[in-house]
This record gives C-alpha cells, sequence and structure tokens, in this order.
C-alpha cells in the first residue's frame, strides 16, 4: 500500500457554483477534471494525505494585506474569499504541524491582485498568498517567507505587495513581459530601496521546455534560496506554461512541474493560473500532488506528451543559460535603483495600472517613509475611474516609533484635510485596522 | 409476514415480524463452520412458529464474505486492470494474478491508448494454466466508458466461470478502490453462489416461498438475484443491521446518535437529515478501501467486559478484554463489575464483582465505590469524545460549491438512541455527561434482526452525459445512449430516475417513487477555443435506506 514521505494536507475547493462568465477561462468547469482525476486515482485514500474543507476568509484578513477600495466587500465576491481562506487553511496545517506539506487547490487565482485594489485584473482581486502570508505573520510573528510564483504571467500583484519588504524573497518564472500579459516583470525590477534584490524576475523566452525550467530552478532558484534561508517557502503554482495551455508560448511537461515541485521542495504550493483544464490540469496538479507527498510520479505522463516535439531549441537553450550567469548577481549584489526618488523623507514612485478583467486604469503615487531603523510606514495616495483620490498608510510589523507616529499623522492628516474620499489604515504593529470615508 | 435473520459473530437472531409487530424472535449461537447450520436452526423454529405460507419475505444479513476474506479462504483471481497516465497501477497489486495492461482511458472517457489483444491473451493463458476459473477487468476511468473492461471480458472468454466489470459495481470513481471491490467480488463469487443456493434449498424443503434479500452495509437489501452478481456488497452488513433496527424500531427525526455498547466495542453511528449517514467513499475490506457502500460507524474499545485498570492515580476501561466480567465468571474486573458495586444492576454474581473491585481498589488504596465511579466515569468520557469526534469529521468533510461551504448545514445530534447488553445501567450517565435524551428501545436485543427484516431495498444510479461527444451512460445498469446536442440537466435527471425505476421494476422489485431522491445533479460548460463545445453533466440518484412502505405504521411502536 502507498504512503506518503511527507504528509500532505489538500486543501480542494473547485467552487463549482461560480464562475467569471459562462465561457470564461476562469469558470465552474476548472477543476472539475482535475477532481475526477485525484479521486480516480485515489489519492485521497493514500496515507498520508488528506483532504480539508477551506476556511472562508474573514474581512480583516484582507484588510491587513490590501488597501481596498472602497471597502472589501465591494469588491471581493465570496468565491475570492473561500481561495484565499483555503490558502490560509492549508497554512494553518503546516504551521500547527498537522502536515509537513500542504496543497491549496482553490480558485479563483490572485497573483495579479496588488496592495491597492479597485477591481479584478488577470482575474485575480485579492492576492490570496500574500493574505496567507500575512496572516501567518499575524499569528505567528514575524517570519523569513520565500515566494517562488511559478505562474506563465509575471506575478505583478505579489511583486507589489512585497517591493518593499526584506522579509519577503520574490522570485517570479515567467514567460518574457514582452510577449505576454501583464507585461512586466524585468530582472531591472528588484525591489524597493529598502528590500533591494528581495524581488526577482526571471522572465524565460517562449517554448521554454523541461530542460530550460529546471535549468533556471538549480543555478538560479536554489542557491539563492539556500543564501535567503527562509522559514517557510511558498510555490505559486501555476500551471499555464504546459504545453496544451491555450493562452500562453511554453513547452512544459506535468513530469517537468512535479521534477520542479520536488526540487524547491516547498511546504505550501497555492494553484495560480493554468487553464487547459482538459490536457494540463489533471495531469500537472497530480505530478504535484505526488512530489509535494513524496511519491513516485514517473507514470504521470500526458497521453499526448512528446518530449522531442516540444523539446526547446538550442536558441532558447543558450539563451536561459546566459541569463543564469547573470541573474544570481543581481540578488548577491543588487545595483541601486536609478529611478529611486526622495522627496523630504519619502521615497516616492508613481504607478499606473490597468485592470484589464474590469476595464480600470489606476494611478498611484506611493510613499515609502526613508527610516534606518525598520522597513518605514508606506502611503498610497490612489485613483481610478472608480474611486476617487484615496488613501492607504501601512505601519509595518516592527515599526519603530518614528514610523508608528508618521503613520498615524498621515491617517489623521488625512481626515482633517478632507482631500481624500476613503482613508484606510493598516497598523500591523498594533493590529489596528482602520477605514474612514463611508 | 416478514422474516428476518442475521447471522451474527457470536448469535444468529432471527424475528417474525407482522403488521401487528414482532411475532416472535429466536436466538441460537452461530456455527462459523457451517454457517448454513445456524440458517437451517433459525428456519426450523419459523417452521415450528408460523405458516409458511404467510412468509412472504425472507432478509438475511450474514458474515459469509466477510469470514471468507478474513480467513483467507477465497478463491484465487485473475485481475486484469488497465491504467494509463497517473499512478503505478502496480502499487495496488492485491492478488497473485495481477496483469497490468497497456490500454488507457482519459478522464472523459477517451480512449487515449488502445488495449493490446496479444496482451490479455498472454495474461488470459498464464491464468488458465494455473486453473484461475474467476477474472475481474478494471480500468481508470472505466464508468466513463465502459469499452475497454467490455473487451478485456469478451477476451478471456469461456475461461472464466466469471468476469466483474469495474463499472458494473458502481459509477462512482476510484481506480484502486475498484480494483479493490472487483477483486473482492469474484474472489467471493462461486462461494456466495454455493451458500445462495442451498440456503433457496433450505427454504423450499420448508415450504417458504417468499422473496429471498440479503443484507448490506449501506443498511438496505439486495434481492438474492442481484446478490448472486456482486456478492461483494454482502459485506459487513452486521453494523448496519443493528443500526436499521434502531431506525426502524424508533421514529427518528431529529439527528441522533446511535449507540450499540457491546461486550468489548461500542458502535457509533449517526442519523442526519432523515437517514443515516453514510462512507464518503465505501468501506474498507481489511486495509483496502473498496466502493462498497456503507453507514458511517465507528468503533472504540469500549464494552460490558472491557477491562478496569489503573496507571497511577488515572483510571481506564478498555480497550483490551481480559475475558468476561467477573459477575460473569471472569477473572478481571470490567465495566460491568462497576455498575454492580454501584447498584445500577444486578447482573450475574455481584460479589465476584465487589470481590474483584475492592481488590483492585485496595492495591490503590481506594475503596471500591470510587474506583466504580471513576470507571464509569472514564468510560463515559470515552464515549463523548469518540462521538464528538465523529460528528466534528462529518462536519468537516470536504465540500465542492460555495452554497454547501458557506449555507451549509451542519450535524447537530438532539438525542442519542442506546442498545447492546449495558444499555440500560449506561443511560443515566449518558444523559448527564451529553445532556441529550436517551432511550433505549424495548426490543433491542433483537434490533439487529429487526433491521434486516423491516429495511427495503437500496440501490443507485450515476448518469453522465457528454453533449459534445453525444453519448450518455449509466455505467452500472449498462445503459449507454446517443444523445441530442441539447441533451440537458433536466433531461439527465429524467433518464436517471426512469433508468433506475425501469432497472429495478425489471428485477421485480417493489419501489416508490418518493423513495428516489437524487444525490446530486450537475451541468458544466465545455468550452473550446472560447466557444460552447457542450455539456459535461453528472447526476446521481439512489432509493436510500429505509423501513418498507408497508411496514411504516409499525415506527416508534416498537421502540
Amino acid at each position: 500500500m502507498l504512503k506518503a514521505k511527507n504528509r500532505l494536507g489538500i486543501v480542494f475547493f473547485p467552487a463549482y457554483d461560480w464562475s467569471l462568465g459562462p465561457t470564461h477561462p476562469e469558470r465552474e468547469e476548472r477543476l472539475l477534471y482535475t477532481h475526477d482525476q485525484l479521486v480516480e486515482e485515489g489519492v485521497f485514500d493514500i496515507e498520508g494525505i488528506s483532504e480539508h474543507k477551506p476556511d472562508v476568509a474573514a474581512r480583516e484578513d484582507v484588510e491587513r494585506t490590501h488597501f481596498c477600495f472602497p471597502e472589501p466587500e465591494a469588491v471581493v465576491t465570496r468565491s475570492h474569499m473561500a481561495a484565499a481562506g483555503g490558502a490560509i487553511t492549508a497554512a494553518r496545517l503546516v504551521m500547527e504541524g498537522r502536515t509537513d506539506r500542504a496543497f491549496a487547490l482553490v480558485r479563483p487565482p490572485g497573483h495579479h491582485a496588488m496592495k491597492s485594489v479597485h477591481g479584478t485584473r488577470g482575474f485575480c482581486t485579492i492576492n490570496s498568498e500574500a493574505v496567507m502570508v500575512e496572516w501567518v505573520r499575524e499569528t505567528y510573528g514575524r517570519r523569513r517567507v520565500a515566494i517562488v510564483d511559478t505562474d506563465c504571467h509575471h506575478g505583478d500583484g505579489t511583486q507589489d505587495i512585497y517591493w518593499h519588504d526584506p522579509d519577503t524573497l520574490f522570485i517570479s518564472l515567467h514567460q518574457d513581459g514582452r510577449t505576454l500579459y501583464p507585461g512586466s516583470g524585468f530582472p531591472h525590477e528588484l525591489g524597493g530601496p529598502k528590500a533591494r534584490g528581495r524581488t526577482l524576475n526571471i522572465p524565460l523566452p517562449p517554448n521554454t521546455s523541461d530542460e530550460g525550467f529546471l535549468h533556471v530552478i538549480d543555478n538560479v532558484v536554489l542557491p539563492i534560496l539556500d543564501d535567503f534561508r527562509p522559514d517557510l517557502i511558498i510555490n505559486s503554482a501555476g500551471q499555464d506554461n504546459h504545453f496544451t495551455d491555450p493562452i500562453t508560448n511554453m513547452n512544459f511537461s506535468a513530469r517537468g512541474y512535479a521534477l520542479m515541485n520536488e526540487r524547491l521542495a516547498p511546504h505550501i504550493a497555492v494553484l495560480e493560473g493554468g487553464y487547459a483544464i482538459q490536457g494540463a490540469l489533471p495531469y500537472v496538479n497530480l505530478g504535484i500532488v505526488l512530489a509535494m507527498a513524496g511519491l513516485d510520479y514517473a507514470h504521470v505522463v500526458e497521453p499526448d506528451w512528446d518530449p522531442e516535439r516540444w523539446r526547446q531549441t538550442r536558441q532558447v537553450g543558450k539563451y536561459i543559460e546566459a541569463l543564469c550567469e547573470e541573474l544570481p548577481k543581481l540578488y548577491f549584489k543588487p545595483p541601486p535603483d536609478p529611478r529611486d526618488t526622495l522627496a523630504g523623507n519619502w521615497h516616492v514612485r508613481m504607478k499606473e495600472i490597468f485592470y484589464d478583467t474590469d476595464g480600470i486604469q489606476e494611478s498611484q503615487r506611493e510613499m515609502l517613509y526613508d527610516c534606518r531603523k525598520c522597513r518605514g510606514t508606506l502611503k498610497i495616495e490612489t485613483r481610478s475611474g472608480r474611486v476617487p483620490l484615496s488613501l492607504g498608510v501601512e505601519i509595518p510589523q516592527d515599526a519603530c516609533p518614528v514610523c508608528r507616529a508618521e503613520g498615524y499623522r498621515a491617517f489623521e492628516e488625512a481626515q482633517l484635510k478632507g482631500s481624500f474620499r476613503y482613508v484606510q489604515l493598516i497598523n500591523r504593529a498594533d493590529k489596528e485596522y482602520l477605514r474612514v470615508g463611508f | 409476514m416478514l422474516l428476518g435473520i442475521d447471522v451474527g459473530g457470536t448469535h444468529t437472531d432471527a424475528v417474525l415480524i407482522d403488521d401487528g409487530g414482532i411475532r416472535g424472535s429466536f436466538k441460537t449461537p452461530t456455527d462459523h463452520a457451517d454457517l448454513l447450520s445456524s440458517i437451517r436452526a433459525a428456519l426450523d423454529w419459523v417452521a415450528a412458529e408460523a405458516d409458511a405460507f404467510d412468509i412472504e419475505r425472507v432478509n438475511l444479513s450474514t458474515t459469509l464474505t466477510t469470514n471468507a476474506i478474513v480467513e483467507g479462504t477465497t478463491e484465487e483471481v485473475g485481475l486484469f486492470v488497465a491504467g494509463g497516465p497517473g499512478i503505478d497501477p502496480h502499487t495496488f497489486q492485491i492478488c497473485r494474478h495481477f496483469h497490468v495492461l497497456s490500454g488507457a482511458t482519459d478522464h472523459r472517457g477517451t480512449a487515449v491508448r488502445e488495449l493490446s489483444r496479444a496482451e490479455i491473451e498472454a495474461a488470459a493463458k498464464a491464468c488458465d494454466a494455473d486453473g484461475v476459473r474467476s477474472y475481474a477487468a478494471v480500468c481508470k476511468f472505466s464508468p466513463r466508458n465502459p469499452s475497454m473492461e467490455q473487451t478485456i471480458a469478451e477476451a478471456i472468454g469461456s475461461r472464466a466461470d466469471v468476469v466483474t466489470l469495474g463499472h458494473q459495481l458502481t459509477g462512482r470513481l476510484g481506480f484502486p478502490r475498484r480494483m479493490a471491490t472487483a477483486y473482492f467480488n469474484s474472489a467471493v463469487w462461486r462461494l456466495f453462489n454455493e451458500f445462495s443456493f442451498a440456503v433457496e434449498l433450505a427454504l423450499r424443503e420448508r415450504g417458504i416461498r417468499a422473496k429471498v434479500n440479503i443484507l448490506k452495509a449501506d443498511g438496505g437489501t439486495m434481492p438474492l438475484a442481484m446478490a448472486r452478481r456482486i456478492p461483494v456488497e454482502s459485506i459487513l452488513s452486521g453494523p448496519a443491521a443493528s443500526v436499521m433496527g434502531i431506525i426502524s424500531m424508533c421514529d427518528i427525526a431529529l439527528d441522533s446518535l446511535i449507540l450499540d455498547v457491546g461486550g468489548t466495542t461500542t458502535d457509533i453511528a449517526v442519523f442526519a437529515g432523515g437517514s443515516p449517514i453514510m462512507e464518503p467513499g465505501g468501506i474498507s475490506i481489511g486495509s483496502y478501501p473498496t466502493l462498497v457502500r456503507a453507514l458511517l460507524t465507528t468503533s472504540i474499545g469500549v464494552g460490558g467486559d472491557s477491562a478496569v485498570s489503573m496507571l497511577g492515580e488515572q483510571v481506564f476501561v478498555g480497550p483490551r478484554r481480559k475475558g468476561p466480567c467477573m459477575c460473569a465468571g471472569g477473572s478481571h474486573p470490567a465495566l460491568m463489575d462497576a455498575f454492580n458495586v454501584l447498584g445500577a444492576s444486578r447482573y450475574g454474581d455481584v460479589a465476584a464483582s465487589r470481590a474483584g473491585m475492592a481488590e483492585l481498589a485496595a492495591a490503590h488504596s481506594l475503596t471500591p465505590e470510587f474506583l466504580a465511579q471513576k470507571a464509569v466515569d472514564a468510560a463515559v468520557a470515552n464515549i463523548v469524545a469518540a462521538c464528538r469526534e465523529l460528528v466534528g469529521q462529518i462536519n468537516a468533510r470536504p465540500v465542492y460549491t460555495l452554497h454547501e461551504l458557506l449555507d451549509g448545514r451542519r450535524v447537530v445530534p438532539k438525542k442519542i438512541y442506546l442498545m447492546g447488553g449495558p444499555a440500560e445501567v449506561m443511560k443515566m450517565p449518558l444523559f448527564r455527561a451529553f445532556q441529550l435524551s436517551v432511550s433505549v428501545p424495548r426490543n433491542f436485543s433483537v434490533a439487529n434482526a429487526v433491521g434486516a427484516a423491516l429495511t427495503r431495498t437500496t440501490t443507485g444510479a450515476e448518469l453522465f452525459a457528454d453533449t459534445e461527444k453525444r453519448r450518455m451512460h449509466v455505467p452500472t445498469l449498462g445503459i449507454s445512449k446517443v444523445i441530442e446536442p441539447g441533451y440537458g440537466l433536466a433531461d439527465a435527471e429524467r433518464d436517471a430516475r426512469r433508468s433506475l425505476l425501469g432497472f429495478l421494476r425489471q428485477e421485480g422489485i417493489p419501489v416508490r417513487e418518493e423513495n428516489l431522491m437524487m444525490t446530486h445533479a450537475e451541468s458544466f460548460n465545455m468550452v473550446s477555443d472560447g466557444v460552447l463545445s457542450g455539456r459535461n453533466i453528472r447526476v446521481g440518484c439512489q432509493i436510500r435506506p429505509g423501513i418498507l412502505h408497508r411496514y411504516k405504521a409499525l415506527l416508534g411502536r416498537l421502540c
């Protein structure tokens, strides 16, 4: 009889009664065949593998992570709360030591959701991984976390949320932004002034196959993880690098995904994108489940997989090798940001964000207090077609007294001046979450 | 008149029931070497008690198949499987003649790799050379497309006396479970068929011409003709018989716990939402999970004969049984002795109970009464903890829709039904611990036979339709039809109901439509290149376990 080497908790929640539209890729059917495959394989009967019902995330789980304008209820559906809650359930299993690993097989995805949320972009509204990580930090204190995003699209939301966080290492492997949504994720994007090198982007050329992905894992990701020494490794397990995916151009296989997962050995994996719901998801998810449990996945081979046909060209291989030479330097010796602007005591960054799913354009001025003692209080002034000028203030978990005072000053001033329609305060130091403007 | 016979582990019980209630009951020790002799004894009693002509139905619960599997007296089976992508089927090798073939079917029922005739032929030859006569064929995703299993059966041909096909057992998924279920079915097939002929003969000899039904682990029955095809369904029906007994004797409406306190164990079952709660996948036979539907029961080591022991200050009851309790001639004080000491019961040799408890108490400088009270408290605490855990597990079961996740119903027991030897004395302690009404039905000692007699036939069917492939299947009933592209959920529900009712009528099983319930009904849009290409529809329906309609009037009167 089979017995898992690692105890694995699977939070499976396919939300069979929720979709973004009847023929939208993010529809009821998305995890149907995955479910069929897992049940038919008898995965949940394997000793050491258990299935869990997701918790539903609470409003404050979202509020401690995101600035939602005008408020969480206005932008977040119940399905998002279940997906984020499922990720929290997965984290709880691991943190409480009930399982060694956990896999949240939930939908919709979340990695395009940024710090400030006005609506839905790239099918994502709230960032499941970030909501989960911040839940862990709120419950168990400061933790060093590495998030490795293996979705084919750049995880621009997760990057944005952890841009200024030196405790979070964010590595994204994705198809080159010049050829795919969201068009970002280039090597020069390395994190804010207090967290330089804590964001690392690995854009891969179209048609990268198993060989190329594994080369990057072995030569870039693993040495950096070794150096960073995270308390928790999280995999944003998007499955759209698969050779059958309808909206991307990569040549990755289910067995490749399993191998990659085995090498990364994440504590928690959270499903992200992946829309080849018949040809890819059943096999990729099965491969990941078996790899996480430490079981043999050699027989997980797609019926139409032909390694010769999907092998990357020599040119692609060379390009990736050259990339892998350069990228680790960016983590170990990150160059300063030439565009860093200091206005008074605040590092200022202007951002334009497009919400493709909802058709919203958001304009932001993001300011980080230049502090030598902690990572600094963050202010985001934001406006969009939907939301008039509003403000979000975040005091970090380990804030020094100065930053704490700066945060409160900004929050109070915004109310007195009255130039902001909505104001939200995230005070992680005192676990206080306030909003005004209703 | 109904005759219910339960051939249990220790006793064989029989009851005769008519419109007025229980007409008579009979108990005899079970002869494990010859189960038939126990049944004959029960039938002889019946012949003396009633007119054979009045008996309209004989329901039988037997440990025959369970014993054969436990004792390893089953037959060699040639198990042919086809896996395809996924976990290596060799991992699940369950028997010596286990042959993995190279065909593969995917999750939508598309054959992605054809079977090799030569492989089947070679495997069948190897089995035949070893004298194997029972076969089973199981392919991954066969409920979505049974053709590969059918091909294997055809290729084995007359070399087999029986070929169990995975898709005929159930439409539910679970390849390893299906392999085990099909294997056990073929392994007990011959034994069960011989037994059933002998039972029919014994009935005929006594002039009983009633229909014979066999009890299943899900608390329902199946006609003997069906049991001959799927004898595996007769496995582990004992606990279900007792639970159905309580359900048929007492008119249960609220969510309830059903506790059967025996000599060594307490079995716990849960009744909620109008029917007993089922195992999510199916019952496990040894370490093999199967797809045989069963009532969810959990068993803990607390019973009348559970040994009382002490470790430091802590008093323990069970889980071990060191012979019978002292009041019944045992040598070690047990839970029943504690009740005797407390004066709650006067069972057997009360003086022996006192002496035994006093000795154990003295060794720890305690009074016998104090020790006895602690023992009862410990036993009750164990039962409470096990019940809490079971209900917790039921409420934590995964769900797959937002509706169920956010608005789902929780099971909250409001009443306890208690049976078994120590039931009367356990009543008050359990009431105090749970703060719930506890009732002990009058005739609990024959609950198993009453349950066997009164329960109705249960069966289920799953329907899969794929409008892109223009195909509809009901695998267990062997139905496969071409459908229109416009085929929808309502059509599928109608077809599932009709198929199941049609099948039951054909088998001569009286069925009332109101007992037929849909277990699930889902329709998913399938999209290719951004346009709707079809619908994937899954519908399940079942006759749920319950009491025979004609005897509904008895509900609550036997309690």
